[in-house]
């Protein structure tokens, strides 16, 4: 644009100059035609009057002659500045030269006039001929002048008509020009912003895949730069709202979907809880308020708590107690224990609500925390056990009710058998032994039996040990006393080893018996024939009386001697078929050993026979 | 000695009876503890043997009830127990009885068990 403004400009300035210089040119040719014209119109003045004076000799027109000759001597000077070309000045000054010469020549004749003869002759062949040539040369010089004038006004015209032109065509020019910048400018400023415009439209639309003018490194550029890194400003701002958004929503539906969990989960609760058999109580800590309870403890509990002043009365009124009779605090009661954090499990407490029932129940309750840990209440459950109360009973009763169905009719047999031995003469000794094998199979029975039950009460936990201090060396003799019979039987010798500074021992006398009776029974049968059976009495270990018996029988192999104290093991052998016990004999031994604290155990060697012990604990 | 035994198993009876006769006992026998209460007054023993369970009346109620009666007081009662529970020498014990006799018990010394109870 400024181009074109400079050279606008300097073809406005070259216009002129030309114009200028063209306009002057003219004004020389003009001139230089005036000049000439005027030369010419003197020169032929010259002519006239120096012929009028030659020929007619009136010294007004000698005087008009020198006049006009005072009038010419300038004139080549002044012509002369308006020659440009130096052969046009060279005709300029040989005219004037030859004219100087006529001058001269002409001058001299007027002056010598007088003398002259044939006047008109000296006109015509002397002053005509160069006068006629001077005028052919000034003719002809105002004819090229002529020329050249009229050249220059063609030139002049022409460029007055090239000027108009231009003067036109410059504006016309501008303006075409302006409108090809203004388009240009529209197009380089105007189109991108039209585009960004558009691009913001459809932005604005929700419609990210705009097209934007290619960079550029100048303020349009940083335009577009700018409205496309806006544009990708928005885009993202855009991705994350619609993220928020969706997110939010996405929120909004876990929360309502969170709340018809939480309240279906709520409403499965509280069937739950209603429904559940055991009886439910949950309190808030730290008054023991009952919040909730369930329809299975208002039918065992007979009432349903009121208002909070309640409370402590709604508690007491259960008049709770022990199985043994005791009566249980409230603040014992399992709920209350749990809300001071304790976790109680299995509380059998006998309760009776106020419609007058008693009734066993079996408490179990825990504390309630919030995430921080502080106990927020409890949760107790209550259970009726009337019923395993009832089969606890019936459990009892049917045990002694079979064991006495069964020792009753033993009972008889064995009076029966006893009374015939002794009151009924038999001389054939085979009869004597049929009657024995009678007896010694009831007593056998009568074993098994009470194996049996003692088996049964150990494992229903019914078997009950009063343990007391007792002497040693009485148990021992008793035990021998009462292995008697057996041992007088066979040939096998029982000695006891009973060092005489032996503690006092905290023993169930009659258990403590029972348990060393099996085994020096079973060692008497294992014995072989004439062999010995030790009972030894030792003082370890600490705290610990041991009684080990053992016998030089054939041994029990290692594998064997892990099973031993289990139920149902029985001694191998078919020397021992005659005295073999029921299997349940060490399993019984080993339950009343371990229920007063002591141990049992077996040590063998194979071929060199057994030791087993009992220990017992010593009175503290 | 007169002895009131209350069994209520017949056969147990007659074995008991047996044996106590041979130890010179003289035996008056009931069936159950409401015959006993009937007849102690009458028969006025020097000892009852109660069986512990017995219908109508078991041997437990016999002796609280004998042990209520002043009349009665202080008639020796012993016990035969098939020893089941524990419990039931705790009890019988408790009651004020004078011992206890297992079942089955030896019918040849049934008699000396009883003197030994009685303190003779």
């Amino acid at each position: 644009m400024v181009a074109a403004a400079f050279l606008q400009a300097g073809a406005v300035v070259w216009f002129e100059t030309l114009r200028d210089s063209s306009g002057e040119a003219m004004m020389r040719a003009g001139q230089r035609f005036d000049h000439q014209t005027r030369m010419n119109r003197v020169v032929a003045q010259l002519e006239n009057e120096h012929r009028s004076y030659l020929l007619i000799g009136l010294p007004v027109f000698r005087a008009d002659f020198d006049r006009r000759w005072r009038e010419y001597v300038n004139l080549p000077t002044l012509l002369v500045q308006y020659v440009d070309e130096e052969q046009d000045k060279k005709s300029v000054a040989e005219v004037d030269r030859q004219l100087q010469q006529w001058h001269q020549m002409v001058t001299d004749l007027m002056d010598r006039r007088e003398q002259l003869a044939d006047l008109p002759r000296v006109w015509q062949d002397q002053t005509a001929p160069p006068m006629r040539r001077i005028q052919n040369a000034l003719d002809a010089n105002q004819r090229r002048d002529f020329v050249l004038l009229n050249d220059q006004i063609r030139n002049a015209s022409q460029l007055n008509f090239n000027n108009a032109i231009f003067t036109l065509a410059l504006p016309a020019i501008d303006i075409i020009m302006l409108l090809v910048l203004v388009t240009v400018l529209a197009r380089i400023l105007l189109d991108p912003l039209a585009a960004i415009a558009e691009s913001a439209r459809q932005i604005s639309g929700g419609n990210f895949d705009v097209r934007l003018p290619p960079a550029r490194r100048d303020e349009i550029g940083a335009l577009v730069k700018a409205f496309r890194d806006m544009s990708t400003a928005v885009q993202f701002r855009q991705r994350d709202l619609s993220s928020a958004l969706s997110r939010e929503r996405e929120m909004s539906q876990m929360y309502s979907a969170l709340r018809t969990n939480a309240e279906q989960e709520s409403a499965r609760l509280q069937a739950t809880i209603a429904t559940v058999p055991a009886a439910l109580v949950i309190l808030e800590a730290p008054s023991g308020r009952v919040v909730l309870q369930n329809t299975a403890a208002d039918m065992l509990i007979g009432r349903e708590p009121d208002a909070e002043a309640d409370q402590q009365l709604y508690w007491e009124s259960f008049h709770a107690s022990y199985r043994d009779g005791r009566r249980c605090p409230v603040d014992e009661w399992g709920p209350r224990r749990a809300l001071r954090g304790e976790v109680v499990v299995g509380q059998e407490l006998i309760v009776k609500p106020q419609d007058g029932r008693t009734v066993p129940i079996l408490v179990s309750a825990a504390p309630l925390r919030n995430d921080l840990g502080v106990i927020t209440g409890a949760v107790a459950a209550f259970q009726d056990i009337s019923n395993l109360y009832e089969i606890d009973r019936l459990k009892s009763e049917f045990v002694s009710i079979v064991s006495h169905e069964l020792r009753t009719p033993l009972t008889s047999i064995k009076g029966s058998l006893q009374l015939l031995l002794t009151d009924v003469p038999m001389p054939d000794p085979d009869h004597r032994v049929l009657v024995d094998v009678a007896l010694s199979n009831t007593d056998r029975l009568v074993r098994i039996i009470n194996d049996i039950l003692d088996i049964s009460k150990i494992e229903a936990g019914k078997l009950e040990l009063h343990p007391r201090p007792y002497d040693v060396h009485e148990l021992v003799n008793l035990s021998i006393q009462s292995v008697g019979q057996i041992a007088r039987g066979s040939s096998v010798a029982l000695t006891p080893i009973v060092p005489p500074d032996i503690p006092k021992v905290n023993a169930d006398p009659d258990r403590t018996i029972q348990a060393i009776v099996n085994l020096l029974s079973n060692a008497l049968k294992c014995a072989p024939a004439r062999s010995e059976v030790t009972l030894e009495v030792r003082s370890d270990p600490p705290g610990f009386v041991t009684v080990a018996i053992a016998d030089r029988g054939r041994g029990i192999p290692a594998e064997k001697l892990s099973q031993l104290f289990q139920k149902f093991q029985q001694i191998d052998g078919a020397d021992t078929r005659k005295l073999r016990g029921t299997g349940l004999g060490l399993a019984i031994t080993k339950a009343l050993v371990e229920m007063q604290g002591g141990s049992v155990g077996v040590t063998s060697e194979m071929g060199q026979g057994s030791t087993f012990w009992i220990t017992i604990p010593v009175v503290k | 000695m007169k002895l009131l035994l209350a069994e209520d198993e017949p056969d147990v009876q007659l074995i008991a009876r047996l044996s106590l006769k041979r130890a010179g006992f003289q035996v008056v026998p009931v069936n159950n503890g409401l015959e006993v209460l009937e007849r102690v007054g009458a028969e006025a023993p020097d000892a009852i043997l109660l069986d512990w369970m017995m219908p109508d009346m078991d041997g437990f109620e016999t002796c609280m009830r004998l042990k209520a009666d002043p009349a009665t007081r202080d008639i020796p009662v012993i016990f035969l127990t098939a020893k089941v529970q524990e419990s039931e020498v705790a009890r019988a014990l408790a009651l004020g009885a004078a011992g206890c006799i297992g079942k089955p018990f030896d019918a040849l010394t049934l008699g000396q068990q009883v003197l030994t109870i009685l303190g003779k």
